[in-house]
This record gives structure tokens, sequence and C-alpha cells, in this order.
């Protein structure tokens, strides 16, 4: 059995490189580790589902009454008719498990994901 | 060869018996409040059977906790004029409760602060600031020393007092939805994260984190929808009280909703935020309103005493936690980047 | 099962095992924070056993290793990790080993190998952690094996090719 290199050799050896640059080309177009999600619920049904990447740039209307910005990996509720406005106060949403939630109008803007460093934030 | 594949086989059930529960969660509005429950349970039917159960739980407490809806006991109670009530178990204890918590803290915590917070009117379109004759008018009603405990389930209030639960509801849900899940039957459910607005409760073990800790945040003050640190809990409850959850402004100050009752005005105390550790919600809510209410140098104090585990925030951006903490909670401090500095470390 | 052969698979067994514990020394998971993963060294071994045995014992000397090793010093998840990338690596070097010779020498054969145990041990911890996102790990993992692979491949050639000069038959 001879160690000498065939052609065969480098096949096998391209086609693991390739296979690795073709993984990493599949997630550096979106699918990162962690992949984020907005969801908007609105009287506890699912209204929107948004896949979050840097190129997300979406504006949800609901009748007025709320408005969500989705830009990037963020979501925030930008603005919303009811009184207390603590929903719009509590800023943008950048991780798994973070909410916003507009009581007055029962919606509930939440980013979920695989993978959170915490749980739940308590407020 | 048959015999290494027997033993195999063997080793793979043994392994498969450790498979990852799975995890149902229910969202749910009550208490006026938002509220999610997550229970992890050895198949999704079971976590999801006592997710179920817990939401039922809450909304059953609900009218024994309210004060607002016409047909609970409390606004009964409430509307008595003076005269002796009958209210429910759930109700009575939660009383109960709430005055001890009263005692406990010398009245910083209060149960009777109705008549002050509806004249404030925070949370709703009629906030504003009431002339101090309406203050000193509300004041005069409050005073937990005017609920009398009669027993068997027989309340009297005295002086005008009101009663507003709202101060430790959640926790009281929080407790009540923890015997819940205590009681299931044995093997159904592993673990449960419980959000009843700003009461966390996290029990028994989390499958996504390795040691089965729980990783709560605190909030940051400023953007509540970060957090400058994190308590790892297990079978705890964590709330915190902030002056930013509820507010209005006029004439360009800030009046928030946690109210002084010797004062009858929002406490200003120099703090942002307080949060408790503790087994028990109840309490937890009640000592994190007091501790608020005591201002940081009387409640660290309190705490040292009573070794109570909580985390204060100051307006100054600095963050004190008490020496209850360590034992309570792995504590991590991340708000550097925002701004903030651990004071202790300072 | 002659007693040769045997001692042969009982050796080979323990020194896979033993390779399992020097693989303990690179801390893998410090790169990949996935608890378990492995260099696959004692790929080397399964890759002799092909050559020199059959396939039927390549197996079974595989099970045993993982088995013990796990035993010995394993979770669940590093058994579950070797078990998976220790197959899929023994399937892919089975089959190009039929090539061997005309298409490609041991070495493309270990390469190969190695890749194929860091893909199985990635589809373990896809099923184990109910998650796609370890496959992000992967690509780091595939260009790691190419040198890995050449090592076990030239460790492996050294070690049959002066079999050969001895006349060693089992």
């Amino acid at each position: 059995m001879r160690s000498r290199l065939k052609w065969g050799d480098f096949v096998i050896i391209a086609v693991v490189l390739l296979l690795a640059a073709a993984l990493t080309a599949w997630f550096a177009l979106g699918t990162t580790d962690g992949q984020l999600y907005a969801e908007v619920w609105q009287d506890d049904v699912l209204v929107e589902r948004v896949k979050l990447t840097d190129e997300t740039d979406r504006e949800i209307d609901l009748d007025g009454h709320n408005v969500i910005v989705l830009a990037g990996k963020t979501a925030r509720m930008e603005s919303a008719d009811c009184h207390d406005q603590v929903c719009v106060r509590t800023g943008t949403l950048t991780r798994a498990g973070q909410v916003a939630v507009c009581l007055p109008n029962r919606v509930i803007l939440k980013i979920v994901g695989e993978t959170s460093e915490i749980d739940a934030i308590v407020s | 060869m048959k015999r290494i594949f027997a033993a195999f086989s063997l080793l793979l059930i043994l392994t498969g018996c450790a498979a990852k529960p799975s995890s149902y969660t229910a969202d749910f509005f009550a208490m006026d409040t938002f509220m999610s429950i997550t229970a992890y349970g050895a198949d999704e039917n079971m976590a999801q059977q006592a997710a179920f159960a817990c939401e039922k739980q809450v909304n059953a407490l609900e009218p024994a906790l309210s004060r607002t809806r016409e047909d609970s006991d409390l606004y009964r109670l409430n509307h008595a004029d003076g005269a002796v009530c009958t209210v429910s178990d759930e109700t009575y204890a939660a009383i109960e409760a709430a005055v001890q918590y009263a005692e406990l803290t010398g009245g910083a915590f209060d149960p009777t602060m109705a008549v002050l917070t509806d004249l404030w009117g925070i949370g709703t379109e009629q906030a504003h600031v009431p002339a101090q004759s309406e203050i000193d008018a509300a004041l005069a009603k409050v005073g937990y020393e005017n609920i009398v405990l009669l027993g068997d389930n027989q309340v009297q209030l005295k002086n005008g007092a009101q009663i507003d639960l709202g101060g430790i509801g959640k926790g009281f849900a929080t407790d009540a939805v923890a015997d819940v899940l205590a009681g299931q039957s044995e093997g159904t459910v592993s673990g449960a994260l419980v959000q009843l607005g700003g009461n966390i409760g996290a029990f028994g073990e989390n499958p996504a984190r390795e040691g089965g800790g729980w990783s709560i945040g605190v909030a940051d003050p400023d953007d509540n929808a970060d957090f400058i640190a994190t308590v790892e809990v297990r079978d705890q409850s964590v709330v915190t009280s902030g002056d930013y959850e509820r507010f209005f402004e006029q004439d360009g100050k800030r009046y928030h909703h946690i109210f002084d009752p010797a004062t009858g005005y929002p406490a200003d105390t120099g703090l942002r935020s307080v949060t408790v550790i503790d087994e028990n919600s109840t309490r937890a809510d009640a000592l994190t309103t007091a501790l608020f209410v005591m201002g940081l140098d009387k409640g660290m104090a309190f705490c040292a005493e009573n070794s109570i585990a909580a985390v204060f925030v100051t307006s100054d951006k600095q963050v004190y936690t008490t020496d209850a903490v360590a034992s309570a909670c792995a504590y991590t401090f991340l708000g550097e980047d925002k701004g903030y500095s651990d004071a202790q470390q300072a | 099962m002659q007693p040769k052969k045997l001692t042969l698979c009982g050796m080979l067994t323990a020194l896979a095992i033993v390779l399992s514990l020097a693989e303990r020394l690179f801390p893998l998971d410090a790169i990949v924070p996935v608890p378990g993963v492995k260099l696959g060294l004692a790929n080397v071994v399964t890759l002799f056993a092909l050559t020199r045995l059959s396939v039927r014992d390549a197996v079974a000397i595989l099970l045993c290793r993982v088995a013990l090793s796990s035993l010995l010093m394993g979770s669940v998840t590093a058994f579950l990790f070797s078990l998976f990338g220790g197959l899929l690596a023994l399937a892919v070097m089975g089959l190009l080993l039929r090539a061997e010779g005309k298409f490609c020498s041991v070495l493309g054969v270990s390469v190969a190998g190695a890749a194929a145990h860091n893909i199985g041990q990635i589809i373990a911890a896809v099923i184990w952690m109910k998650t796609g996102a370890v496959i992000a790990y992967l690509p780091l993992l595939l260009v790691m094996s190419v040198p890995l692979g050449l090592v076990t491949g030239l460790t492996a050639a050294v070690v049959l090719s002066h079999l050969q000069k001895i006349d060693f038959r089992v």
C-alpha cells in the first residue's frame, strides 16, 4: 500500500473544502446561529411572524392603533394610540426573549429565537 | 458480535431516557397585565396541560384580588362603609399576607393606598397632581391599621380605608401557580418559567441551560427591553418595582406610581428600581415596593437585618446588591457599557 | 474468531480508547461550544481495521470503543457524538476504500473519514439539541478535518506499509 497522493485525494479535499465554503456562504446569507423572529400578537392571535435579517425593513400597521417597525435584526413599537405608551417606551428589542406589550390594545410584539442568553427580563 | 450488539442496544436505551423535555407557552392577559407561562414536561401534551392548569389558577384568582370588578369581594368590602364583610378564603389569605408585610416593613408597604392612587389617577387619562388638601384628605384614609381581621374570613375596614391588593396580587398569583406546579403528578412537569407582569417565578429545571438554572435579566430603568444584570435562580421568584413602569409628566416633572404612604407623593428617594429575589413571591412583591419607598440606606439596612436578597438601582446609575444576593442566586453585573457601575466594586 | 484476530481486535479497541483519551488534551470545546465534540483521532483505528480486517470487525471495534470510552469518561452527548461521528466515518471510509489505489490513496480516504466524522457529530448535536444552529460550526470543523485527516492518513499509511514489509496477515 503506497501513500502517494492520487488525483482522487485532491478531489476529496476539494469537496470537503467546498462543502465548508458553501455552508459558510449559506450561513452568511441570513440563517446565522440564533435566527431571530419578530412575532406580533393581537387579542391572543398571532398576526405576523417575520424572520429578522440584516435586510429586514418593514412597517406593520395594526389599523392605525399600533405601528410596529422592523429594522435589521431589531423590532420596536413605533407608535400606539393608547394613553400609557408603555409599549413605545419599552424601546428597541434586539434579543430573543424581549417583549413590548400594549395592554390597552392587547398587542404583543416579541422577539423569539433559538438561543438566548437570558430566559426573561424582570421589569 | 451478537453480545456486543445486545450490550450496545442496552446502552442506547439507557441514554434514550435522558431525552430533552418539550415545552408549551401560554400567553394571556389577566390582572390588567401580560402574562406568560412556559411549562416543560416529558411530552408536549403534559407541558400544555400544566401551562393551562396554571393559567386557570390565575384566572380563578383574578376576581378574588380585583377591587375594580363590581362583583368582587374587595369591591364589596371597600364599599361597605365600615361594616363587617365575609370574603372568600383566597381574598382573606391575601389580605392577611398584605397586613403581615405592612407590619414587617413598618408601613412602607401599605395595602390601603387605594384612595390615594385613585386620586392621582396614574395609568388613566385623568392622571394629574392633586391639590395638597386633597392629598391630606386621602392620606387620612390610608393606614393598614385600619384593616381589622376578625377571623373566619371576616374583615372590617375603619376610617374610610380601602384595600388595593395590586401591590401583592401578582406575587400572590405566582405563589398559587407554584402550588399548582408542585401539585402536578410526578414526572409530568420538569420545570416552568412564570411571568406575571413584573413578577417572575422560575421553578424546577431549565432544560435549555447547563446546570438547569433560569437566567433572569434585571431591566435597565432607561430602556427596560434591555438589562443591566442577570440573576440565575432556581425555585425562586424575582420581582422588580421601578419608577419607569407607569408614570405621567406634568410641568416637566415626572410622577411615578410608587407612592410613599407617609407623604402621599411618589416616593422620591433617588432610586430607579428595586429587585427582590425570594422564594415567596408575595413577600418579594410587597418588599420591592417597601424598599423603593424606604430608599437606599434604610432599604439596605432593612435587607441586612432580615437577610433579604435585593438589587437597588439608583438614579446616579449605581447598582447595589445586598449580602443575601450571593446565597440566593448567581448574580452577574452587565451594566458597564450602559453607564452603570457596580457600587460594591467601586 | 481465531485467537490471533480476537487479540488484534482487543488491542485495536484499547488503542482506540487511548486515542479517545488523548483527544481530550485538545479542548475542541473552546472553539466549538458544543460539549463533547472530538477531533476523531480514533478514526485511524477504524481505517486500519477496515483495510486489514473486515467491515464487521471494524464496526465491532468502533462500538466497543464508543461504549467503553463513554463509560470511562463520557457524558451522554459525548457518547452520541462519537457514535454518530464514528459510524458515518466508517461508512464513508468503507465505501472509498473499495476505490483505494485506483481513485485515491489512504490519505484521501482518511480526509473523507475525518470530514464524515465531523458531519456525524454535528448531526448528533442537531438531534440532541433540537436546533439547527450548531450547523454553523460545521464549516470550521470541515476545514480542520483536512489537515487532521492527512495526519491520521499518513500514520495509517506508514503503519500499513510496515505491516506489508513484515508480511503481517490475520
